[in-house]
């Protein structure tokens, strides 16, 4: 994660054109990168905005507030906030962990927390299924209490919290690796106890990896859609994310309808990653 | 600051048992309980296959719960969820909390007859479960530019054909049993007896023009909508619906095509007696006039009464699932043995 990285170290911009004016492949790159991004992203991306208004400001707005969407997006924000939380909260106490001690099977431990974001998010969703469904490893125990996890919200929470799990501590483990051992070290000889050294030496310097940890999980937890159609039931006003609710909309053909939650869907990344860029910016100062 | 020292822990503790409180909080409100019995008595679930959405949502669903509202003084709410027929089943299997599941086959409702999900012999409600019926039709461009005129004109070169997935949707099986059944009826007409190599023959041809197989009737129906290929086998109520859209296109009757049927039922898996008797009531007026006469409205045929159906084009040789010898014998020999053994493994597209 190049997040962390370059917000711990002071940033190395190297300037070897201090003429820019004289240097060609200054224009030529900057093209380059606006022409490859044209068909590839930019486009796409446009077209979201091109369908989501196609049908004027009315009906974009009367798309926006039917129940059913407004219940999707607020459905998709707290369930991305709380995977979110549980994932920043593990994501730092891993990395904390595993910076400060060696332990045998410490890289087969770091293989496993990164695996899930290359496994495919239907596998997720199926092997979440396989652990808390109705015949689960865990599920059957569940069977005959008060207590159901699939196609509840918990399992979109879940779900969420899977396919999202390495990207906070791979974000603030190169912070904390980065971090001078010798200011913790020095606080404790100091007589501060080992929280102490965490809360007031090491969290402080944290802070803008456990945000940019926070930001990136929560925007790709907002996007998930494979794992969730297959955990949540996709129950309309009920278990239907954002995602979701999009897909539904498509599927019923209407693209008016489904692009106008993906346009506050798209804004909503852009402000992220603005935040994002905001933070490093600041704390790089 | 070390000098705190003494402070910190009851702090840690707070901050645990707020964390705690918390993720008890969301547990709690987030829905992982079951429902209260009390929600759950006034509370519907629908899980239907992808094409019973209009009929349901638009009037019947409505005007039930206004009726039923007035009639109790008591609240009524629908749950609803639609996918692929295949898609619904396996998602209620596997534990979601349905009431009532109206699906596109027969074998996806013979499928959740198990101990941990319903006992409910639904071919015991009205008509033998089934609750409306639809030919399987062909829809092409406006003005046929490919003169399409029965199951048979698919296999010509050209012809980009959208056939559902029979993995994953009813209609995808139906659709298998329309083209390859129509030939054995037509066969059986002319000669007396059933040629099954010229079906499969057929239905391997046509095959062969595939373009896509969309996961559900709908998805269907939106990729032909955006101009997708030349021809869609279908649902005649979504061939319908895509006229009401006044969308530039042509359903073709084939001569001889199928009627799918379609069969309710309760699931009756942890129901309470006085919520099973309120969503049999339910399910049982889905057979009473106003509801059928809002089927034909959605473009469904009735199962009930043929005068409902007379605003329906003629077909001339219909047949149904039980001229095929029903689903208990149409499945395995036709949609596993014909089409997933043997057609399906030679490549589709392949023209």
């Amino acid at each position: 994660m190049a997040y962390g990285k370059t917000m711990a170290s002071p940033s190395r911009r190297l300037n070897y054109h201090t003429n820019p004016g004289g240097d060609i492949a200054r224009p030529i790159g900057i093209s380059f990168i606006l022409i490859a991004m044209t068909p590839l992203v930019i486009l796409p991306l446009t077209s979201i905005f091109i369908f989501g208004f196609g049908k004027g400001l009315d009906h974009f707005w009367e798309a926006l507030v039917s129940p059913a969407a407004v219940f999707s997006l607020k459905l998709s924000l707290t369930t991305s906030s709380v995977a979110t939380l549980c994932n920043v909260v593990f994501g730092l106490t891993a990395a904390w962990v595993m910076s400060k001690y060696e332990f045998k099977g410490s890289a087969a431990l770091i293989i496993i927390i990164s695996l899930p974001t290359a496994i495919p998010t239907a596998v997720a969703g199926t092997a979440l299924l396989l652990v808390w469904g109705r015949s689960g490893l865990l599920g059957q125990f569940l069977e005959h209490t008060d207590y159901q996890i699939m196609f509840t919200t918990a399992a979109i929470i879940l779900a969420n919290i899977f396919v999202t799990f390495p990207l906070a501590f791979g974000v603030i483990k190169p912070a904390l690796d980065n971090l001078d051992k010798s200011y913790e070290d020095a606080a404790e000889t100091m007589g501060a106890s080992r929280w102490q050294a965490f809360r007031f030496v090491v969290l402080p310097s944290l802070r803008g990896a456990i945000i940019t940890g926070a930001l990136l999980t929560f925007a790709r937890s907002i996007g998930e859609f494979g794992s969730t159609i297959i955990v949540s039931g996709n129950l309309a006003m009920k278990t239907q994310t954002a995602p979701l609710y999009i897909y539904t909309r498509f599927n019923e053909g209407d693209f008016e309808g489904a692009n106008a939650i993906a346009a506050v869907l798209a804004a909503l990344s852009i402000a992220i990653f603005s935040l994002i860029l905001f933070t490093r910016k600041r704390l790089e100062k | 600051m070390v000098y705190q020292a003494q402070d910190h822990l009851p702090k840690l503790a707070r901050a645990i048992f707020a964390g705690c409180l918390a993720l008890l909080l969301i547990i709690e409100s987030s829905g992982c309980r079951r429902k209260s019995a009390a929600a759950r008595e006034a509370t519907i679930t629908i899980y239907g296959f992808s094409v019973v959405k209009e009929g349901l949502e638009t009037s019947i669903l409505p005007d039930y719960k206004q009726e039923w509202e007035k009639k109790t003084r008591q609240q009524l709410t629908f749950e609803t969820s639609y996918a692929g027929s295949e898609i619904v089943t396996n998602l209620i299997v596997a534990g979601a909390e349905a009431d009532v599941a109206i699906l596109a086959i027969e074998r996806n409702a013979d499928r959740l007859i198990r101990p941990e999900v319903t006992r409910n012999d639904w071919r015991k409600l009205p008509y033998g479960g089934i609750v409306n019926k639809t030919p399987m039709v062909i829809v092409v461009r406006r003005g046929n530019p490919k003169g399409i005129r029965d199951f048979s004109d698919l296999a010509k070169p050209g012809v980009g054909l959208i056939h559902c997935d029979p993995a994953s949707s009813g209609a995808g099986q139906w659709s298998l049993l329309a083209i390859y059944g129509s030939e054995l009826i037509k066969s059986e007409k002319r000669t007396g007896f059933r040629d099954e190599r010229k079906a499969f023959d057929l239905l391997q041809r046509v095959w062969k023009n595939l373009k896509a197989s969309p996961e559900s009737a709908r998805v269907a129906r939106t990729q032909f909508e955006r101009g997708e290929g030349e021809a869609l086998i279908t649902y005649e109520l979504e061939a319908m619906q895509l006229l009401d859209k006044k969308l530039p296109v042509e359903i073709i009757m084939p001569k001889a095509t199928i009627f799918s049927e379609h069969p309710v039922v309760i699931i009756d898996h942890a129901m309470s007696p006085p919520k099973y008797a309120m969503v049999e009531l339910f399910v049982r007026s889905l057979w009473e006039p106003a509801a059928q006469a809002a089927w034909v409205n959605s473009h469904f045929r009735s199962v009930m009464d043929e005068k409902l159906n007379e605003k329906f084009p003629k077909i001339e040789m219909p047949f149904y699932v039980k001229d095929l010898g029903g689903w208990s014998k149409a499945y395995p020999e036709i949609v596993e043995g014909v089409w997933k053994h043997k057609i399906q493994v030679s490549g589709a597209g392949t023209n």
